[in-house]
């Protein structure tokens, strides 16, 4: 599990690490609404560009992680793309073979969601290759003010996930020592389903409430006023951040408008 | 400082009848040390949350006294040292209590060095993650973020109940030098490091009352039955159990089973993905044979007990009854007569009841028989005959037995265990342990992990230490009479 969280460290800490988590995770979801509401073809072609150029020149990580990364990214550009190239609506119709049929405006349709799906890729990679988890949620409860009980929650939850990856391992292990023989088709996927769960839940709830416990013994208030380990503030990156991205985009709409 | 009292408690469990309290009153000076002994489930670790204000402002639970007086600042370290941390790394998490008490930023690195060093956790960087310590270490940490609120109380549950023996120590000799001037308030069953520490000692029964209430040398001496009974850990309770008829009776009876071979290993390899975990030159196993393997912590002796098993990639001779055993990536079937028992019992059951736990794994025996057999377990055991009682709701030691009840199906002869012993109290260590002796006289072949050395002199037929990876064979060490 350790190699897993090793994996994320960068080659090099770009710029994009130094601003503040919780303003990137604030401008990326505004930025990812306009690519969501966006209808031209043009914009999203190059929102995609923009970020891809994020994506592979600014998160710091090495061509071999980045390009692996973009698998998944080119499968659900593929996929969404030609759905929509096979199935979509359109009055001018290239080519027809019983239910398949392509028409320019499907062309159109199908480039524009495999834009979108991109853009939705490459913001997605680039904020989580670019941020410490902890100190994201240390930046929202000081510059955003989340109520601190949402972030230790969230904080002690990912420090929970190799504890339970080594108990799937061990349920494993124990049901192959068991000698245990699931059904075959639909059946088996449940009884395989309920005797991994069931015990799994059963350990998580009794550690969670445990924990929760002890969090209050150390004298944590939910809504009490408390200091910061980590001060998470607005320094000039942020303002540098800022520009770039808006004056990336708005030349990417430009460009889209005036070409 | 002030004086903890509570007067008339009682309390209950919702779905349960009967109250773990009825009428208890309790007091404690300040600066006392308090020891609390009794049988598990006697509600000591229940009064450990009322006398702390964890019940009810924590945990809810329907409660009422005539009077209670709660200190002002107290600690709680708990028993688990998986379940206390909400942080990932060693200084984040003493910075959460730090923050709780809203500490200026300025003020907190060098305090968290300090609070380090009073437990005695030497780290070259406070920036460690937590799971890459050791049991020991991260109950010194509990302790050391405890410190922070700088409690006037403290109340430990059971501290070391899941720490080996190093790791014991280790914790009891940092709240002894941390704790001289504060008022603590202790569960636990292995007592021998701190019986001769504590101011007094309060003995509870089954049902929640106080039987005795007095000075160590007191209690220890007149009430030895009880102490014995409730499986506490006492001092001596050791030689005490060797000179008992049971065990005199299990030592004469210990001949050499067989000397047909279970186990031939040549040149052994186990791997986790590419990397080599453990490897063993030469070994052998008999028949009979009881062995325990012993070492430290993160040495290897789980990961052997997995190689053998098969669940680890292998290689090298590996025979068991005669015949070789080569990997392979896509088995469907362990090796045929071994069977292994983890840790943790719960995440080992499968089923729904104990006579389907225990029936299970019998495949192709007619039900009739299969019940049979599991009856027969059942009493071995000593497991409730209870048809709907979930595996889940039985008692720690149940739990236990039950585990190792379930490894054994009829082919079963090699039967490999990983801290069997681990946690329990006196008692249910002391059953386990004689039913296992009871199973070898028969033929079983056992071999064990334990770090208890009073284990591995009195009932091991021979010692393996696994030393970095390293098996280690020396036959004939220890109590063992037949070899």
């Amino acid at each position: 599990m350790q190699r897993v969280f090793n994996w994320f460290t960068p080659k090099r800490e770009t710029w994009l690490f130094r601003v503040n988590p919780a303003l990137k995770f604030i401008v990326f979801f505004a930025f990812l609404i306009i690519t969501l509401v966006n209808q031209s073809l043009p914009f999203a072609i190059s929102q995609a560009i923009l970020y891809g150029i994020l994506f592979y020149i600014f998160s710091g990580y090495s061509l071999k992680k980045l390009l692996l990364l973009s698998i998944p990214l080119v499968i659900s550009f593929l996929s969404t793309g030609l759905t929509m190239l096979l199935f979509g609506k359109g009055e001018t119709v290239l080519w027809q073979w019983g239910l398949l049929k392509i028409s320019e405006e499907s062309i159109q349709h199908a480039l524009l969601l495999g834009s979108k799906s991109l853009s939705f890729g490459f913001v997605g990679f680039t904020f989580i290759l670019t941020i410490q988890p902890v100190l994201f949620f240390y930046a929202m409860m000081q510059q955003f003010r989340l109520p601190s009980k949402y972030a230790y929650s969230f904080i002690a939850a990912f420090r929970l996930i190799p504890a339970v990856t080594e108990e799937l391992q061990i349920r494993r292990n124990a049901l192959k020592v068991r000698n245990i023989q699931f059904s075959k088709g639909f059946r088996g996927i449940y009884e395989r389903l309920q005797s991994y769960t069931v015990p799994l839940f059963a350990q998580s709830i009794r550690r969670a409430q445990r924990i929760a416990v002890a969090m209050e013994a150390k004298q944590y208030q939910m809504g009490a006023a408390r200091t910061y380990y980590y001060p998470t503030r607005y320094t000039g990156v942020d303002m540098v951040f800022l520009l770039v991205m808006i004056c990336s985009l708005s030349s990417a709409f430009l460009l889209s408008i005036y070409r | 400082m002030n004086n903890i009292s509570v007067t008339d408690l009682r309390l209950k469990f919702p779905g349960e009848d009967a109250l773990v309290f009825k009428d208890l009153s309790f007091s404690v000076q300040s600066g006392e040390k308090v020891l609390m002994l009794g049988p598990s489930g006697c509600g000591k670790s229940t009064l450990l949350q009322v006398l702390s204000g964890i019940i009810p402002n924590s945990i809810e639970l329907p409660m009422k006294a005539t009077s209670i007086q709660l200190p002002d600042s107290w600690g709680f370290v708990f028993q688990d040292p998986d379940t206390q941390f909400c942080m990932t790394y060693v200084d984040e998490e003493l910075a959460f209590v730090l923050e709780n008490l809203q500490v200026q930023r300025e003020e907190m690195a060098p305090r968290i060095e300090e609070v380090l060093k009073r437990v005695d956790l030497h780290l070259i960087d406070a920036h460690t993650p937590i799971n890459e310590m050791s049991q020991g270490m991260k109950q010194r940490l509990a302790l050391a973020s405890v410190l922070l609120l700088e409690p006037d109380v403290l109340f430990l549950d059971e501290p070391s109940a899941l720490l080996d023996p190093e790791g014991t120590q280790q914790i009891w000799t940092s709240i002894k030098e941390a704790t001289a001037d504060k008022t603590v308030i202790i569960v636990e069953h292995k007592i021998d490091l701190i019986a001769d520490w504590v101011d007094r000692v309060v003995l509870f029964n089954d049902h929640g009352v106080i039987l005795a209430d007095g000075s160590p040398a007191d209690i220890f001496a007149n009430f030895q039955e009880e102490l014995k009974r409730y499986g506490i850990w006492y001092p001596g309770v050791w030689e005490e159990y060797k000179t008992s008829d049971a065990f005199q009776l299990m030592m004469l009876n210990r001949q050499v089973v067989s000397s047909q071979e279970k186990i031939h290993i040549e040149d052994f390899h186990g791997y986790r993905g590419l990397v080599e975990k453990i490897s063993a030159k030469h070994a052998t196993v008999q028949a009979g044979d009881w062995i325990t393997i012993v070492g430290e912590n993160g040495s290897g002796k789980s990961t052997l007990l997995l190689s053998l098993m098969q669940l680890l990639r292998t290689n090298g001779v590996y025979e068991v009854n005669g015949v070789a055993i080569v990997w392979k990536k896509k088995k469907r079937q362990l090796p045929k007569g071994l069977s292994l028992v983890f840790q943790n019992p719960e995440l080992q059951f499968v089923t729904n009841s104990i006579t389907e736990e225990l029936t299970v794994s019998l495949h192709g025996m007619p039900k009739a028989d299969a019940d049979m057999y599991a009856k027969e377990l059942m009493r071995l055991f000593n497991l409730p005959d209870s048809v709907s009682r979930h595996p889940y709701q039985l008692s720690t030691g149940q739990k236990r037995r039950l585990s190792v009840a379930t490894a054994l199906t009829p082919s079963t002869d090699i039967l490999l265990l990983d801290e069997p012993t681990f946690g329990q109290d006196a008692r249910n260590t002391f059953a386990i342990l004689e039913k296992l002796e009871q199973l070898r006289t028969k033929g079983m072949t056992i071999l064990m992990v334990t770090h208890d050395t009073e284990i591995v002199e009195n009932f091991a037929t021979a010692v393996w230490t696994v030393v970095d990876g390293v098996v280690h064979t020396a036959n004939g060490v220890g109590g063992a009479k037949s070899v």
